[in-house]
Parts: structure tokens; C-alpha cells; sequence
């Protein structure tokens, strides 16, 4: 039943070309290089540690792995990482 | 986030260090409570560090008792906790405040007199005039007004041509530019030598008072020293300063050169006109149709009309009409004797002019050049006047 909720707004958003993260109320990840991660529209901080850094999020689980890994602001809607970052990984 | 970072140090903030179990639970209870941490570092397994403002620092240690972690503070950072430590060091604070008043205080208040360019009047005389006005060292800048100090020495001294006073850091600056003095004039009571006003060959040294030091024959450039006012005293053979009095009859050349062409030409107007129309707002002028002149030599008129034809109600707009009167270019050339004549009168004049009162005047002379068109004729005339110059002696 969700599911097919989730399925008509996504055809209404594409539909009427609105951003999918605000219409859906999805987070939205962004990269600089292998050197930043901001993740908006996060749901909290699930493990912090110098190598992996996990973040839940509406789709599930975000998973930042890397070294010397460093929060640098955390605010309720946005979070952004610091650091050498080598993989991301997403896990619903 | 520069603007963050500066507004972050106005309001201060500290670094913290949270050791514990569950820091995530703990940096979620932030976010949900509006705590905002930034500079979040882990330093291990159960300790990290964090910067937190000192509003949230409040907020947090209650978070903290319930999450079960223990919070000290390792830095505080900004400008309320600088502030802070002039409250432990108040006579610092203090000397601080007492510094800044006095660097006002003392750079407003007049520290130097300089007096540039005086000859003859002696500095001391200057020094007494504005001393007399109120103006001496130590007085307040915003006190001092540079026009009325100006128009009060102008108005004791009579030989002062031009006199500029301003201030300058804690400086008052006052430039003076003298005429020449009459022998006779009271400041000479104060020492003085008799220096050349300008160049010439000594004929006579007559010294009235002082010494004698340029000879008959000598040549002198301006401000060469010609009566000493430094006397060696015969009885006591000890140095005296005298203010030197006498005259120095010295030949001196003026000339003069005036250029004027042969052949000049004349225009003649032919009648025609070529008229074109334009507009002008407040200074500037605009043409409507700037279509090329049809003459080769013109002269160009401009002619400005009220817009309304009321001429007495002095309207910003006006109408511009631009005239063009053809003409006719003729060359003349000139009587090259009569010329010779006008333009070694024009000479004389020029040179009388610069010529002191008492000079006598020995030889004149008159040499012609033609070169390109141009006549050149210079006057030189050779007098004999007295060269002497009042000069103060600087103690």
C-alpha cells in the first residue's frame, strides 16, 4: 500500500518536473571529490567513528567509509563529513 | 562561513570534550534539541571533541547527565572570554583605556613651530607675535584657526608677501615669503649680513656697518654673502654680530627675448553661412544633425535661444544654433623693420618691468634672429643698482 503511495507521487513529480528530494522527502548526498560529504534531510547519527560514519536516512542506512573522518557541522537538517573518503554505500 | 566563523568568535564558544558510551545518542539528543556542534572530532573509542557556543554548552550539560557521559572543556575561544581576562587583570584594562586617551590627547595638541623661509625677519619676532595671539607649544589643534593667524602677522609685519599657515600632524607649519626690506627698518636691529638679491659684478662695496667681504671686480651668484655682519673686534679680538649696513653697486644684465612671426594670416570673411541647429541641457550641448561643414576655413559662432522666449526666467533647456561663416585666408607678411622696432619696445617694456627703482641704466643692446618665419629679438641691458639683501644670521 505504501509502496504504491510512494509510486504516485513519483509519477507526479516527474510529472510536474518537482525536486524529487523535497516532493518525496528524500535525503540528498553530495560529493566534492573524495573530500566532502553533505547528506540534507538526514534522520540522525548511528555510529561516528574515525573510519565509518553511518547516517540514518528516509532510504535506509548511509554508510561512509573512509579514514580520519571528520563531522563538520551537524545541524537537524544537514550534516557535512570531512575527510578521505573511499566509499559510500547505501543500505535499505 | 567566514561570516559564521566571525560571528562564532563575537559570541565565543568553547571546545568540549564528551567521554562515553552512547556519544551518537548524545549528538542526535543535539540535534533534536537545537544544539548545534560543529568540529566534531573522534579522538577514540569513548571520547570526542566538539565546538559548542555557550548557550548550547548550557543546554548540553543536561543532555549529558541523562545520556550518561561526562563533559569537561578543553578551550574557550572568542571575544567574551578575552574580555573575561581583563577582568582578572583590571590595572592592564585600565592602562589599555589611560593609553588610548592620552594618544588622543597628546596627538591634538600642537608640539612644533615650524617657521620656513624667513630672510629677514628674525625668528623671534614670529614666535612673539603668536605668542601674543595665544599660540604657542602645548595649545590645542581645534583651538588654532589658520586664516586669523594668517591675517594677524600679515597685519603686524609689513614685509611679508605671502604667508601660508597649517597644521600637520602635531605640527603648525608657517611658510613665509619676504619682500626685500629697507635698510633703515627696525628688525635690523638683530644681527645680519647683506647677501646678493641677484647676479652681477661688484663695482663699489660701501660698508657702513660689519665687513666688506666681496671685492670690486668679483663676480656674484644670488645669495652670495657680500657684507658680513660677523665683525672680529680690534680690542678684544673677540667675534660680535652686528647687523651689516651699506651698499653694493653691482652691474647686472637683464634681458629679455620676444618672438613674433613675418609673415601672419589674415581671414576675411566671404558671407556665407552654414547654420545648424542643436539643444542644450544645463552645460552640455547636443547637436541634432552633425552633417560635415561645406567650408574649408571657417569660424564657428554659437548662438544660445531661450526655449520659451522668456529671457528673463533662466530655464535649464535652451536652443543652441551653431553658425558657420566662411572665409578667405590671406597671407600678409609684415615690414620687417617696423617689426624690429615694435617688438624691441615691446622688450624694453617687459624688461622695465623687473628693473629695481634706483638702477642706472649703462648700455642697451638689441640683437635680431630670423629663423622659419619667426622674428626673434632680444634686449639685454646692463645696469648698475645695488645688489644688498637683508639676511637675519641664524643663531
Amino acid at each position: 500500500m505504501k509502496k504504491n503511495i510512494d509510486k504516485v507521487k513519483k509519477g507526479i513529480t516527474d510529472a510536474l518536473e518537482l525536486p524529487l528530494d523535497i516532493a518525496l522527502d528524500l535525503p540528498k548526498i553530495t560529493m566534492v571529490g573524495n573530500l566532502k560529504v553533505d547528506i540534507t534531510n538526514h534522520k540522525g547519527i548511528i555510529e561516528y567513528k574515525k573510519e565509518i560514519i553511518r547516517i540514518n536516512t528516509n532510504i535506509g542506512i548511509v554508510k561512509i567509509t573512509g579514514d580520519s573522518l571528520e563531522i563538520k557541522n551537524i545541524l537537524i537538517e544537514e550534516i557535512n563529513i570531512d575527510g578521505n573518503i573511499e566509499n559510500i554505500e547505501i543500505m535499505s | 562561513m567566514l561570516a559564521i566563523k566571525i560571528w562564532n568568535y563575537l559570541k565565543g564558544y568553547v571546545i568540549i570534550r564528551i567521554k562515553g558510551l552512547s556519544l551518537e545518542r548524545l549528538l542526535n539528543l543535539c540535534l533534536v534539541n537545537d544544539i548545534y556542534l560543529w568540529n566534531v572530532d573522534r579522538i577514540n573509542n569513548v571520547e570526542i571533541e566538539a565546538s559548542i557556543s555557550i548557550l548550547g554548552y548550557n543546554d548540553l550539560e543536561e543532555l549529558v547527565n541523562k545520556v550518561g557521559c561526562r563533559v569537561e572543556i578543553k578551550e574557550r575561544v572568542g571575544f567574551p572570554f578575552f574580555l573575561d581576562r581583563f577582568k582578572k587583570r583590571k590595572s592592564l584594562g585600565i592602562g589599555a583605556i589611560i593609553f588610548f586617551v592620552l594618544f588622543g590627547v597628546l596627538s591634538s595638541i600642537i608640539w612644533k613651530i615650524d617657521i620656513i623661509g624667513l630672510q629677514q625677519i628674525p625668528h623671534e619676532e614670529i614666535i612673539k607675535e603668536l605668542n601674543r595671539d595665544g599660540i604657542k607649544i602645548g595649545n590645542f589643534k581645534k583651538n588654532i584657526d589658520e586664516d586669523s593667524v594668517q591675517k594677524k602677522i600679515l597685519e603686524e609685519f609689513k614685509y611679508i608677501s605671502y604667508i601660508q599657515v597649517k597644521k600637520k600632524g602635531v605640527k603648525l607649519i608657517i611658510e613665509i615669503k619676504e619682500e626685500d626690506m629697507p635698510m633703515e627698518d627696525n628688525y635690523n636691529q638683530y644681527p645680519s649680513n647683506i647677501v646678493a638679491k641677484r647676479k652681477g659684478v661688484i663695482f663699489k662695496v660701501i660698508a657702513k656697518k660689519g665687513k666688506a667681504i666681496a671685492q670690486k671686480g668679483q663676480i656674484v651668484k644670488e645669495n652670495d654673502l657680500l657684507i658680513s655682519g660677523t665683525v672680529d673686534s680690534e680690542i678684544t679680538e673677540e667675534t660680535g654680530l652686528v647687523s651689516a649696513k651699506g651698499e653694493v653697486l653691482a652691474y647686472t644684465t637683464y634681458s629679455d627675448t620676444v618672438e613674433s612671426p613675418i609673415i601672419i594670416k589674415e581671414k576675411r570673411e566671404t558671407g556665407n553661412k552654414f547654420t545648424q541647429r542643436g539643444i542644450k541641457l544645463k552645460k552640455k550641448r547636443v547637436k541634432f544633425f552633425s552633417s560635415d561643414i561645406p567650408y574649408k576655413d571657417y569660424i564657428q559662432e554659437i548662438e544660445e535661444k531661450s526655449i520659451l522666449g522668456l529671457n528673463n526666467i533662466d530655464i535649464p533647456v535652451k536652443w543652441v544654433e551653431y553658425i558657420y561663416k566662411e572665409v578667405e585666408v590671406e597671407e600678409v607678411k609684415r615690414d620687417v623693420d617696423a617689426l624690429k622696432k615694435s617688438s624691441q619696445i615691446k622688450a624694453i617694456e617687459n624688461i622695465n618691468k623687473e628693473l629695481a627703482k634706483k638702477s642706472e641704466i649703462i648700455s642697451k643692446n638689441a640683437v635680431f634672429t630670423i629663423k622659419d618665419n619667426i622674428l626673434t629679438t632680444k634686449v639685454i641691458i646692463e645696469t648698475i643698482e645695488d645688489i644688498g639683501k637683508v639676511k637675519i644670521i641664524k643663531k
